[in-house]
């Protein structure tokens, strides 16, 4: 039986959910699970817009069927060739072979190279300007490069302002039937993992995006249909100050980040006090996690949000705990910038881990800029640190003013 | 193609050979050994209109090519080497960069009177730390509003004091190497412009060259020449022209060295015959002719491309050099042929051997000159390994504010330096004895070779009183003058400072000084040179002369009591400075792969410090191949 959503008078969302997969690319942690986006458009031609991963790709056909009732599948265009939404494009071939595919040539190249055969006669190859006609509808094809694949490309619908946006503007989450932005509260329930999907997964590429956003701002957009979660059909204006903030590395909040990395409890406990203090006074938008049982993409995803970081790190032979090195590698893979970091280091016989963290900081990451007053305890926070830790919060504080 | 000069320039020359044999030649001799310029016979070439033989009619020139201005400058030159550069200096570098970069005002002030031979005019390039390597330039020119203050001095100076009108380069933008000189007119005679003794050369002695110095000279601010940070390619552009005059010049000398050995060898008999007989002579001969053949080409080459305004930069290189090797050799093989007589003073190939020398180090060293040719025959990659600025290094004190006061009257800098002082948290009610050791002294004053003479270690024990501060000192202060005691002086190799405030009076920041100081809360330079890297690492600074700051600051800072004793010293708080962004980055749009200029790409020779606009063309993304049109900016 299908499963689908009318868009507008002749486009249908296709998709599908999928809430088996417990990592998505194999490595972020989906417990709301994700769903693919596909798009059917009913004009003089039929056009598919993009595919399904393969785990959902009986309900995506029957879907496809259920819309097309009978007519031949014209086209499909691949904006994105990531398997998550190519995965089916031989499979849909092999049922609609008069299908045409229209997508670009290294688009061309990357669905040969994963085996998603496309005969030849059956391409027709776009690049950046061009447009195709289908009947009512005229298509028009815009690069998206490194957003966040290099042959990224989005589509947009010249006579309804509509942008299937690829990757671009899509979130974690299954849809449980809502399609649109305005049926969800997405502040409350979607933003943190739409924040947590570009974060981690086009966080690194924010100069691109924003290149993106910048030819965005030529079209006068009315929808954007992305390859996960809600399409947006109103208040666009909210999602890209979303992206803007997080392309450009800005924070979105004043607040703080506190990670810790604590074999016994004791770096934990001085985190705490930490904590305690700023909210004592008034900065009470205070994020605190376990670095060793947090899963890292929530972590990045705080970074983006956060203006400030707090480390706090026991020495592990003698150098960086290494959960929490692994955290400090994903914010400069990321490209994550612009922080302001204060260090609380814990070292029993020999304390290297404040100076080790703030070399990576300052030689590695771009832009971060690491308080002059740290903490440094041997083993367990006493009363002898409380001064350098009252320094610390007021640092922060002061900082917080300034910046 | 008939490779030859014009029967205009031929006749061109025969007046000027005709003037340099009859009024130059007779007196060559004594000019050289009494170091004496020829001012008559330089007024005389600016009435026959030879002072600017390539410049317009309307600008006062002769309207001649440059073909005629090196054949000019080589007949002067055939006779005496001084006379040839006295002329190469005034047109190529004294004038060329008033015509060629000049507002029209400019050029009707200065090009008029220098083109008709009224004026005579110099360059100033040339500094003892910046020879061949412009970009370490450090005499000044500050803007104060309405003039710039120029200050410093320029060495080994073509024509300094003879000349009226000088073109010279100073650092306006500090710290932004090439891109930070600008060049500006100075005219003999204004306040504060000074000359040097005039040196004792080897050779071209006819020729004037002194030490220019600069104290505090008022230039009005319509005496900038070009626009501002354009010095550099000003100044290049100048000398890939001069280089064609210094071409001439030595293309000159070699000349009239080999009509004298040639004229000798044939007059000369030895076994029975003229020496020129003697193969080993006529080889000698016939080598110079062919090299003078060549330098001849290479030179009216040079000239002929830049009258057809074609790139002629690399041209003119190989003219200069080749020239002045030639010149060096040919010299030399001629006194040779002259034997022992050639060695004697009142000989013209003694003088010629002693002239030629010169051409071949001054405006740009040979060595700089393949340097150039080199640069323009292989690809910009080489740019990219061995022209790419080294990084600018951090400041060695961490980032500091780096606050300079500026405006106004000394006492008003004074006055806002102690007002930031004190809203910093210092209080200058209390002090410290002035013999506290360093390193737990809260406070030091400490004194660099900028102070002078050891009398004025007062204003330093002055202002540390008032400022309740002990007294210090950089390494030569203590170790060489031993003004202080050896245990006073401040570095990593003495005392290290980790107390609240350091005023740095003269203190130009080696790095070992600014190593021992890098813990200091505040970090005060006050120091005339506003180039001193100290400045670079302070939090504070006022450029001025230590004479006239230390007893405004010292006055400044006194309530009219006796200090008290300071409390126990409590280590106060840097301010936070956040850190830069590097700039000038660019992403790969086929993989997202990050250019940075400060890493430069190692794996492809690419310097740390080559900008994305100077990679070679043919540099690819060293991740997936994609071409350098694959990029684009980070915004």
């Amino acid at each position: 039986m299908e499963c689908v959503r009318k868009l507008t008078n002749d486009l249908y969302w296709v998709g599908a959910d999928d809430r088996r997969l417990a990592l998505f690319e194999n490595i972020h942690p989906i417990p709301r699970g994700v769903s693919y986006n596909s798009y059917l458009l009913l004009d003089e031609k039929t056009v598919l817009f993009d595919t399904a991963d393969w785990s959902v790709c009986k309900q995506f056909l029957e879907n496809v069927e259920g819309v097309l009732k009978g007519r031949k599948l014209d086209y499909l265009i691949i904006n994105h060739v990531e398997p998550d939404h190519a995965a089916s494009i031989e499979e849909v071939l092999l049922r609609h072979p008069e299908t045409t595919v229209i997508s670009n040539e290294q688009a061309f190249t990357l669905m040969d190279q994963f085996g998603y055969r496309v005969e030849g006669e059956k391409q027709i190859v776009v690049k950046e300007g061009d447009t195709q006609k289908f009947g009512k509808h005229t298509i028009a094809f815009v690069a998206a490069p490194m957003v966040h694949w290099p042959e990224a490309m989005v589509s947009f619908d010249l006579t309804t302002g509509t942008l299937f946006s690829a990757d671009a503007f899509g979130s974690f989450g299954a849809l449980g039937g809502r399609i649109f932005n305005d049926e969800v509260d997405f502040d409350r329930d979607w933003l943190d993992d739409a924040r947590r999907y570009y974060t981690n997964i086009v966080g690194k590429y924010g100069p691109f995006v924003m290149d993106l956003l910048g030819k965005a701002s030529q079209l006068d957009i009315k929808m954007i249909c992305p390859l996960h979660g809600p399409v947006w059909r109103n208040n666009i204006k909210y999602i890209v100050d979303k992206y803007i903030h997080w392309a450009t590395y800005e924070p979105e909040e004043k607040g703080v980040l506190l990670v810790y990395a604590s074999m016994y409890g004791n770096t934990e406990s001085t985190a705490s006090v930490l904590a305690a203090k700023l909210a004592e006074k008034g900065m009470t938008n205070i994020h605190m996690y376990d670095v060793s049982k947090t899963d890292i993409s929530y972590l990045i995803s705080d970074a983006f949000k956060y203006s400030h970081l707090v480390l706090a790190s026991v020495t592990y032979n003698l150098g960086i705990y290494p959960k929490m090195l692994n955290f400090l590698e994903d914010m400069k893979a990321l490209n994550l910038q612009k922080r302001i970091v204060g260090i609380i280091e814990n070292g029993s016989w020999a304390c290297t881990v404040g100076g080790l963290m703030t070399e990576f900081l300052e030689n590695n990451m771009k832009a971060m800029t690491v308080l002059q007053d740290g903490v440094t305890i041997n083993s367990r926070m006493t009363g002898g640190q409380e001064r350098s830790m009252n320094d610390l919060v007021d640092a922060i504080l002061n900082s917080m003013k300034e910046a | 193609m008939l490779f030859t000069t014009t029967q205009e320039h031929e006749e061109f020359r025969a007046k000027v050979r005709g003037f340099a044999e009859t009024k130059i030649k007779p007196i060559a001799f004594m000019l050289d050994k009494e170091n004496k310029f020829p001012d008559e016979q330089v007024k005389e070439m600016g009435e026959l209109g030879w002072m600017g033989i390539p410049f317009p009619k309307e600008y006062g020139g002769a309207g001649l090519d440059y073909i005629s201005y090196a054949i000019a400058v080589e007949e002067l030159a055939r006779v005496d080497g001084g006379a040839g550069v006295i002329l190469s200096a005034h047109v190529s570098l004294g004038s060329y960069p008033i015509f060629a970069f000049g507002t029209e005002e400019q050029k009707r002030k200065y090009l008029v009177p220098l083109a008709s031979g009224k004026k005579i005019g110099a360059f100033g390039l040339t500094e003892p730390n910046a020879g061949s390597d412009a970009g370490e330039t450090e005499t000044t020119a500050e803007f104060d509003g309405t003039h710039w203050i120029l200050n410093g001095n320029k060495i080994f100076i073509t024509n300094a004091g003879k000349a009226d009108t000088y073109v010279v380069f100073a650092v306006t933008e500090p710290g932004k190497g090439t891109r930070g000189i600008s060049a500006f007119i100075v005219e003999k005679g204004m306040p504060g412009f000074t000359f040097g003794d005039h040196y004792d050369k080897l050779g071209i002695r006819s020729s004037a060259t002194a030490e220019l110095i600069f104290n505090n000279v008022k230039l009005p601010k319509e005496n900038l020449l070009g626009k501002r940070g354009q010095g550099f390619k000003i100044a290049m552009a100048t000398l890939d022209g001069g280089r064609i005059g210094i071409a001439a010049q030595a293309l000159g000398i070699a000349q009239g060295a080999y009509e004298a050995a040639l004229n000798y060898s044939k007059e000369r008999i030895q076994f029975n015959a003229p020496i020129c007989q003697n193969q080993g002579v006529s080889f000698k001969l016939a080598d110079m002719a062919t090299k003078l053949r060549a330098a001849r080409f290479l030179v009216y080459s040079a000239a002929e491309l830049k009258q057809e305004h074609q790139d002629y930069g690399m041209e003119s290189a190989m003219a200069k050099m080749y020239a002045s090797d030639a010149a060096v050799s040919i010299t030399n093989d001629a006194l040779q042929i002259f034997g022992g007589t050639g060695y004697l003073k009142g000989m013209d190939v003694e003088r010629f051997y002693r002239d030629a020398k010169i051409t071949t180090i001054y405006e740009g060293t040979n060595e700089i000159q393949r340097v150039v040719i080199a640069s323009h025959i292989t690809d910009k990659m080489s740019v990219a390994k061995h022209g790419g600025a080294p990084k600018q290094n951090a400041a060695i004190t961490g980032a500091r504010k780096k606050q300079i006061f500026k405006d106004g009257t000394p006492e008003e800098q004074v006055a806002a330096l102690v007002e930031a002082l004190k809203n910093d948290g210092y209080d200058f009610t209390v002090g410290i004895p002035l013999d506290t050791p360093i390193s737990d002294a809260e406070r030091v004053v400490s004194a660099g070779k900028g102070i002078g003479e050891k009398a004025n270690m007062k204003l330093i024990e002055d202002l540390a009183r008032q400022a309740g501060a002990a007294v210090g000192s950089s390494r030569p202060v203590a170790e060489t003058l031993q003004y202080v005691p050896i245990d006073r002086y401040v570095g990593m190799s003495g005392q290290k400072f980790n107390g609240n405030l350091y005023i740095a009076c003269g203190i130009s920041g080696a790095v070992q000084h600014l190593k021992g100081i890098k813990n200091a809360t505040t970090i005060v330079a006050i120091n005339i040179n506003a180039g001193a890297p100290i400045f670079k690492n302070c939090d504070y600074g006022i450029v001025g002369d230590v004479k006239v700051i230390l007893p405004l600051l010292a006055k400044a800072l006194n309530n009219g009591q006796p200090k008290k004793p300071a409390p126990p010293m409590v280590k106060m708080k840097r301010p936070l400075i956040l850190k830069d962004m590097p700039e000038g980055r660019y992403v790969c749009k086929g993989c997202g792969y990050e250019y940075n200029p400060d890493l430069g790409d190692p794996d492809a020779d690419v310097k740390p410090g080559t900008k994305f606009q100077d990679l070679p063309e043919d540099w690819v993304c060293p991740l997936c191949n994609s071409a350098k049109t694959e990029f684009v900016p980070v915004k």
